[in-house]
């Protein structure tokens, strides 16, 4: 069997599939911090064979919505599937079902708006999309739209507009320039990937976003792409095909295209004393297999101890910051992360890298109020650090 | 069930406790797919309340509540079962033992661990890698099975060939009997230990256990094709040779056949069963076991060797049983402790069988101890059509008839398999089960209905003339499905 071919067929078949084995439930993060079985995806998806499987469908119940939105998408529980579940699929496939009914949560629904008016999930015109920029010493020629460049940069809509993640993307850009990289981002032409309202239900909304970004890439005749954001990288990865078809886009993760250029001798690492631990995040590890990249920059960088955390690669735990959870119940997304920093806290690591803003985002909330004298990087500021 | 005692304890326990009916329904069912108008006309599996204590203080509290109130107490941890061990069927309390999770201690030099019984058996085996110990053996459901729910079940698996039954791993355990006085169990306890090996949850709650675990070894895989024929002998053979496998997994033609089909099983495996086999231990241990295979290659067995990738993949994929369930939508089947020598006669019945009643009958299982194997024989259904699906109920009997016509009888009993009581006890042995039953639980408060005797309606007569009848009426529905 391949590993990365989804079995899904539909909500209805793939629910009767499920034996209720249970061996998904030790593995869920929701599980492991609510603790009743209708959080567990078994009985999520017990509910769901009794809702939609069984000829007509009946009435979906408001508790039924709110376990549903108590998931992060990290597919903990499709990789031990025991009936070989595609689960990820299905919980997008029943979220979809409950936005169609127009039963989505409220916070759902706000988040639909704010993308279909801004065309990201903030509050600002998504002309200020490069207004991180600012705060590079030198503003690269050609940040923005130029047609042709060896690279694209898709920044994300948590890296344009939110100041706490503001520095991944300028010291990607730093990075890029000391490498001599001929890079350019979308700027206000960069929309939301579409991922937000895939994960909240509201699937078919996201085609406006891939059509335009895809567009926009074709246009300025680009062939590689990066993105920070695991998330973004996933989607572009997996969610774009339709429209990519025909086209020649290499689609790598921040973490891929920097590693090339360490092997390529185009980054140059000091050394620096530190011990270091790495967080996978769910859509770039487990989602997408992408796990040897940012180890081998981390491994790259002389005097670097490297510890891997108990749970690590396709068996690491999820931050809490995924699939929207942070929007519906924002307490249980902070109660998984501390599942996390208390793992974190285990190895002794001076740094947990990442290599996603949403992952460090939570983590520095975690190891902050645990009191934990660590510093929350992304890979790039890792990276930085250690060219300086 | 008394209000008053549903509010003490739901005041006591907080969020840990529950009577929503939203939540509960989940306690009323295990992996069993039977209909509901087959379970609720006869039992009531919802729970009055659903408690998940966090220690063995919470555990007793409760135990003694119920005891002084007369409310019946089913405990439940990983409900991987199919007979309805952890499901209720006179109400009352289902007690989720989850929280009661963690490694107490590990004594190195001894080679044993002390667990709390919610642990699950990956968990466990994940803490012990991680010191340069493993588990002796576990189930193949250790993903989400529970070191105390094995324990009260029949306790063999994966590694039980060479390291023989949990029973024998288990030094002692901690037990909160029905009356919530705590007691601590060896072999040589007034209440020995061995009560509670199989007793599926109805003389109390365990809650600790200590178990022997081993050092943790290299292992060494190998996946061998073999013609349906030579089966069984093929089986005794490896098991029966100086080097003891650690684990002996087979399935037959049919099974790989299907498995073929839903895209898990390469081609080169649909003509010939086929039989993995697990090695563990020292360099030298490893060298042996590698003999003692290529012995068997040059022998008069008709056998052929699978590439090292494809055993290794065996392995890996131990706990994905239920891919088998993708060709449903739904399963049934019936699980024999078979005795080895007759797995071949076992077999070649079932494919008469088939041949009757048009299943597609599928059959794997592991070998259990030098002398049984552990034999599930499947087929599949479809939940959505009532009536044929009753009908195809009807065949699990016939299963099991084919395993007792060859000494088989069930594994494990919970609720479904009490039917069968004379297929796996003698009648002295069940006298004193029940002696056991009325000593530890004069009350009958403990996991009500399982084990001891079935119900009236599930009596071992009434049940008879009821499959029988099924079974008649799914053959001549079978004929006719046929000759459309």
């Amino acid at each position: 069997m391949s590993e990365d071919k989804s079995l899904f067929t539909t909500l209805e078949e793939e629910a009767l599939i499920c034996g209720r084995c249970g061996s998904c439930r030790s593995d869920c993060p929701v599980y492991n911090v609510i603790g009743w079985e209708s959080s567990a995806p078994r009985g999520k998806i017990s509910k769901a064979k009794d809702i939609f499987s069984k000829g007509k469908q009946v009435e979906i119940s408001d508790e039924f919505i709110e376990r549903i939105a108590q998931c992060t998408l990290c597919g903990a529980c499709s990789s031990v599937c025991s009936a070989g579940i595609d689960t990820r699929n299905l919980w997008l496939a029943i979220r979809k079902r409950i936005a169609d009914e127009g039963r989505a949560p409220e916070a759902y629904k706000k988040l639909r708006d704010t993308l279909l008016q801004n065309r990201n999930i903030s509050s600002f015109s998504n002309d200020d999309r490069l207004e991180w920029a600012e705060d590079l010493d030198d503003e690269p020629e050609g940040l923005e739209l130029k047609a042709g460049a060896e690279v694209c940069y898709f920044v994300g809509c948590v890296s344009s507009f939110y100041p706490q993640a503001a520095q991944v993307p300028i010291t990607i850009v730093e990075i890029l320039m000391k490498a001599d990289v001929d890079f350019t981002t979308m700027g206000g032409e960069e929309w939301c990937c579409g991922y937000p309202l895939l994960s909240a239900g509201f699937v078919d909304d996201r085609k406006p976003f891939i059509e335009h970004n895809v567009a926009k890439i074709k246009e300025l005749d680009i062939h590689t792409l990066i993105a920070s954001c695991a998330t973004c990288y996933h989607f572009w990865k997996h969610d774009c095909s339709p429209e990519l078809e025909g086209y020649d886009l290499e689609i790598l993760h921040a973490t891929e295209y920097l590693a090339r250029l360490i092997e390529e001798g185009r980054i140059e690492l000091n050394e620096l004393d530190e011990v270091v631990t790495y967080h996978d995040p769910c859509d770039l590890g487990r989602n997408s297999g992408v796990y040897d990249a940012p180890r081998s920059i981390i491994n790259s960088i002389p005097g670097v101890q490297f510890i891997e955390m108990g749970h690590s690669r396709a068996d690491s735990l999820c931050c809490g910051g995924g699939g929207n959870l942070q929007s519906v119940d924002p307490d249980l997304a902070a109660k998984i992360s501390d599942l996390r920093v208390k793992e974190i806290k285990e190895t002794g690591a001076s740094i947990i890298v990442s290599a996603c803003q949403q992952c460090e985002q939570m983590l520095s909330a975690g190891v902050r109020n645990a009191g934990l004298p660590i510093r929350v990087m992304d890979i790039s500021e890792l990276i930085l650090e250690a060219m300086d | 069930m008394k209000s008053l005692i549903i509010d003490q304890l739901k005041q006591k326990l907080g969020n840990r406790a529950t009577d929503s009916q939203f939540e509960s329904s989940l306690y009323s069912r295990d992996l069993a797919p039977v209909p509901n108008l087959l379970v609720n006309p006869l039992f009531n599996t919802a729970a009055d309340l659903v408690v998940r204590p966090i220690d063995t203080a919470e555990v007793a509290e409760i135990l003694k509540i119920s005891w002084d109130n007369d409310i019946p107490v089913t405990p439940r941890a990983g409900a991987s079962t199919v007979y309805f061990d952890s499901v209720p069927i006179k109400g009352g309390i289902v007690m989720d033992l989850n929280l009661l999770k963690g490694i107490v201690a590990l004594d190195e030099s001894g080679m044993m661990v002390t667990v709390k019984a919610g642990t699950t058996w990956s968990e466990l085996e994940k803490y012990l890698n991680g010191k340069g110990f493993a588990l002796r053996s576990f189930p193949s459901s250790a993903p989400v099975a529970s070191i105390g729910g094995w324990f009260c079940m029949m306790g063999y698996g994966i590694g039980s060939i060479k390291y023989g039954s949990l029973l024998s791993q288990v030094k002692a355990i901690e037990l909160v009997l029905p009356n919530g006085e705590v007691k601590q169990l060896t072999s040589d306890s007034d209440i020995p230990l061995d009560y509670l090996a199989g007793s599926e949850g109805t003389l109390g709650v365990v809650t600790q256990l200590q178990v022997h675990v081993r050092k943790l070894t290299s292992m060494k895989h190998y996946l061998l094709k073999v013609k349906e024929p030579d089966l069984s002998r093929v089986v005794n053979h490896i098991q029966g040779e100086r080097m003891v496998p650690y684990n002996i997994h087979f399935s037959d033609q049919k099974y790989n056949a299907v498995m073929n089909k839903l895209g898990f099983v390469a081609d080169e495996f649909t003509g010939s069963c086929t039989v993995a086999v697990d090695y563990e231990g020292s360099e030298d241990d490893l060298k042996a076991a590698d003999a003692v295979i290529s012995e068997m290659m040059s022998g008069d067995f008709e056998v052929e060797l699978a590439e090292e990738k494809d055993a290794n993949q065996e392995w890996k994929e131990k706990f994905l049983a239920l891919r088998l369930k993708r060709g449903g939508p739904s399963q049934l089947g019936g699980e024999v402790w078979l005795p080895i020598n007759n797995l071949n006669h076992y077999l070649d019945t079932i494919k008469e069988m088939d041949k009757k009643y048009t299943l597609g009958l599928v059959s794997y299982g592991h070998v259990a101890t030098a002398e049984h194997a552990v034999v599930m024989t499947a087929f599949f259904a479809d939940e959505r059509k009532t009536i044929d699906y009753v009908l195809k109920l009807s065949m699990v009997k016939k299963i099991q008839d084919i395993g007792h016509r060859y000494g088989g009888k069930p594994y494990g009993i919970g609720l479904w398999n009490t039917p069968y009581i004379g297929y796996i006890f003698d009648n002295s042995q069940l006298a004193e089960l029940r002696a056991r039953k009325k000593e530890l639980d004069p009350k009958g408060i403990m996991n009500p209905g399982k084990v001891y005797r079935p119900p009236l309606l599930l009596n071992s007569f009434n049940f008879k003339v009821a499959m029988n009848i099924l079974a008649a009426v799914s053959r001549a529905v079978g004929r006719g499905n046929r000759r459309v």
